[in-house]
């Protein structure tokens, strides 16, 4: 606080603008820890990793297409139905490492699905991967008949998403490794730079000789693959497959961790790290949360809350209306 | 259509130009055609009037999304705006209080939660998806704490006497025309009004069509996209209390598939008109549709994943069919 002070009040205005997203997870995960020092455990941080990572996995698939213009409602049914397909199989009798390449596929066939829909067919991306969200939806009622899969007795598989390495879980290393290459994709090869000014501002991109509609056909690709791959994990996670619908509940807090990702940055510039950062922001508040004796309810209330605050930091100063363009 | 009327004998692209402007609804006409030959039960008066009675809450819903749509914003929380009012009028119902201050405070309920809609959307530009995402998982949960833990409010327990102005909205009827079918025709009419013949509706016309054109042509650009939201929590409130009223009983979340059931109205119902605009009309046309079709469902008991593939199908399909019209035109 003494540094501020040397500060004029509008550059500390600044700094707060530009970090803060920064202070503000800091500020509100430190006051939660303090209330409940048992949030602070070595163990307990480490779970926090594990449990984020699913969801930032979900969030960078989401990030992926958002970069590159499109919008996926579909996200959170893509990996449930993955997750689905990868537990049946396994217990089928499939070479649980086949789920793998198995959920890519899968995913990259959706991905291409809704890249077909928006680009060729024009139908806005909004509504497409809602029809595909349904059709998802659909086909993993059809394949679990609204049972749960449990998954027994593969650990080899099961260490993708409960195992640890010394005392840093796997997953947590995979996503490590997943957000890495896609943030040296995005920032650092044309095709990825080209993706970022496709969703930028597509007009910009056009008239700079971009073929925008190619661009944004293969990062709903990239955003399918991933999110299958995603699926797959969860069912490692998670030892199966829940029958429970939660696609909504994904998406909602994946979004939230790409937009508030996207206020780290002065320009509010979606970014692979950013979302990162907050998709384990947002497993830490409700880690947090629930250590402090808030129940699940209002959990997902909180984080409504956090998706709508995250937004406004981005769109306040611009204060347009809130129409819908991807619609 | 008018052209063909006029000029007399129709010719074969006059025909075309008939079967392209009203495909959709012949296209929805066969399906029920088939439906019927599928099971004879279907058409039967019984069933058709309780597929009406039970569409109307879904008229409703599908009217009030529209609203917004049709200034290009959209409004995921309606499912659980009328949630929400449905539980906290049986809640207050189940408290002895009476019936209108029951209805009233589910009312005021839809209303606030649409102002606060309103602010967001409209004044603070939090893009709709994402702001009505966030508000629909705040009512649900704000629901969930309420009843600790979904738990359903059930009302037709309560002693007759207690109850019957209540269920009155929902199950009575004047005359022969149930009590829920004149409400919701009020309302169509209503909203049909607002719509297509008062100034409110011309100024959601012109933001539809540009926004900054509209603000250019001074209209409070702010304040016709806001009352939009408004409207359609009100709507939803509106129908949750219709809703509980039907059913006697209100369990939390059991509206929430609703939504995607308004989606694909509201999407269907664009084909109706020419140039695929969003009116009430088209909407409920749609919204009847998609009663039938989750009634057939029923009758034929085939589960949620047939429903879910459908509607993801008849959507994507639907708005395709829109998008291809007007590159023809274009």
């Amino acid at each position: 606080m003494a540094k501020l002070k040397s500060f004029s009040y509008a550059n500390a205005g600044d700094l707060l603008l530009k970090r803060g997203t920064g202070i503000g997870m800091v500020v509100i995960l430190l006051i939660l820890g303090l209330r409940a020092p048992l949030f602070f455990a070595l163990s307990n941080l480490m779970d926090v990793l594990k449990q984020g990572s699913i969801l930032t996995m979900i969030a960078l698939g989401l990030t992926a297409v958002l970069i590159g213009g499109g919008f996926d409602m579909g996200a959170g049914a893509l990996v449930q139905l993955t997750c689905n397909l990868s537990a049946g199989l396994i217990i089928a009798g499939l070479n649980p490492m086949l789920t793998l390449p198995m959920g890519v596929v899968v995913g990259l066939i959706t991905g291409a699905l809704n890249a077909f829909l928006v680009t060729i067919v024009k139908i806005p991306s909004f509504v497409a991967t809602l029809g595909t969200m349904f059709v998802l939806q659909g086909l993993t009622t059809f394949y679990n008949k609204g049972e749960a899969l449990t998954i027994t007795q593969q650990p080899l598989f099961s260490f993708l998403g409960q195992g640890r390495i010394g005392i840093i879980p796997m997953i947590f290393i995979i996503v490590s490794v997943v957000a890495a290459l896609m943030h040296y994709f995005f920032k650092h090869t044309k095709t990825g730079l080209r993706m970022y000014a496709t969703g930028e501002n597509p007009q910009a991109a056009a008239l700079r000789g971009i073929n925008t509609q190619k661009y944004l056909a293969l990062s709903f690709c990239l955003s399918g693959a991933i999110l299958g791959l995603t699926g797959v994990l969860q069912s490692s996670y998670i030892y199966g497959a829940s029958a429970i619908n939660s696609g909504m509940d994904f998406l909602i807090q994946a979004l939230s961790a790409a937009y508030l990702g996207s206020t780290f940055s002065k320009t509010n510039e979606l970014s692979t790290i950013g979302t990162v950062f907050s998709g384990m922001f947002i497993a830490a508040l409700s880690n947090a949360l629930i250590i402090n004796g808030i129940s699940n309810q209002q959990i997902s209330g909180i984080l409504g809350l956090i998706l709508i605050l995250s937004i406004l930091l981005n769109v306040i100063k611009k204060r347009e209306i809130g129409q819908v363009t991807i619609f | 259509m008018n052209e063909s009327a006029v000029s007399g004998a129709p010719t074969r692209r006059k025909i075309w130009d008939i079967f392209s402007q009203y495909g959709s609804v012949i296209g929805m006409l066969a399906v029920l055609v088939v439906f019927q030959i599928i099971d004879n039960r279907f058409m039967r008066i019984k069933n058709i009037v309780g597929v009406l009675n039970s569409s109307t809450i879904l008229i409703v819903m599908s009217v009030a999304i529209m609203m917004v749509m049709s200034v290009r914003g959209i409004d995921l929380s309606v499912a659980q705006v009328a949630d929400a009012s449905g539980v906290i009028a049986a809640m207050l119902l189940l408290a002895g209080k009476p019936f209108w201050l029951a209805i009233l405070v589910a009312a005021l309920f839809g209303l606030a939660v649409g102002f606060i809609n309103c602010i967001l959307m409209s004044y603070l530009g939090v893009p709709a998806i994402i702001g009505t995402l966030g508000m629909m998982f705040v009512v649900r949960s704000f629901e969930l704490t309420l009843t600790n833990g979904a738990q359903p409010q059930i009302l037709f327990t309560l002693p007759a006497k207690r109850v019957k102005e209540f269920f009155f909205i929902g199950q009575g009827s004047l005359g022969p025309i149930p009590m829920l079918i004149i409400i919701c025709f009020i309302i169509i009419v209503i909203m049909h009004f607002v719509k297509d013949r008062s100034v409110l509706g011309r100024h959601m016309e012109a933001v539809q069509g540009n926004v900054r054109t509209a603000y250019l042509s001074s209209i409070n650009i702010r304040k016709v996209f806001g009352a939009t939201f408004i409207l359609s929590s009100l709507l939803s409130a509106i129908a949750g209390i219709m809703l509980v009223s039907r059913s006697g009983n209100a369990v939390p979340r059991g509206v929430e598939s609703y939504l995607t059931d308004c989606f694909v109205a509201v999407y269907i119902g664009g084909l109706v008109n020419k140039g695929n605009k969003f009116t009430v009309v088209g909407t409920v046309i749609g919204a009847l549709f998609v009663g039938f079709l989750s009634n057939f469902f029923t009758l034929m008991s085939l589960g949620p994943a047939y429903k879910s593939l459908f509607n993801g199908l008849v959507i994507i399909a639907a708005v395709a069919l829109g998008a291809l019209q007007r590159r023809k035109k274009g």
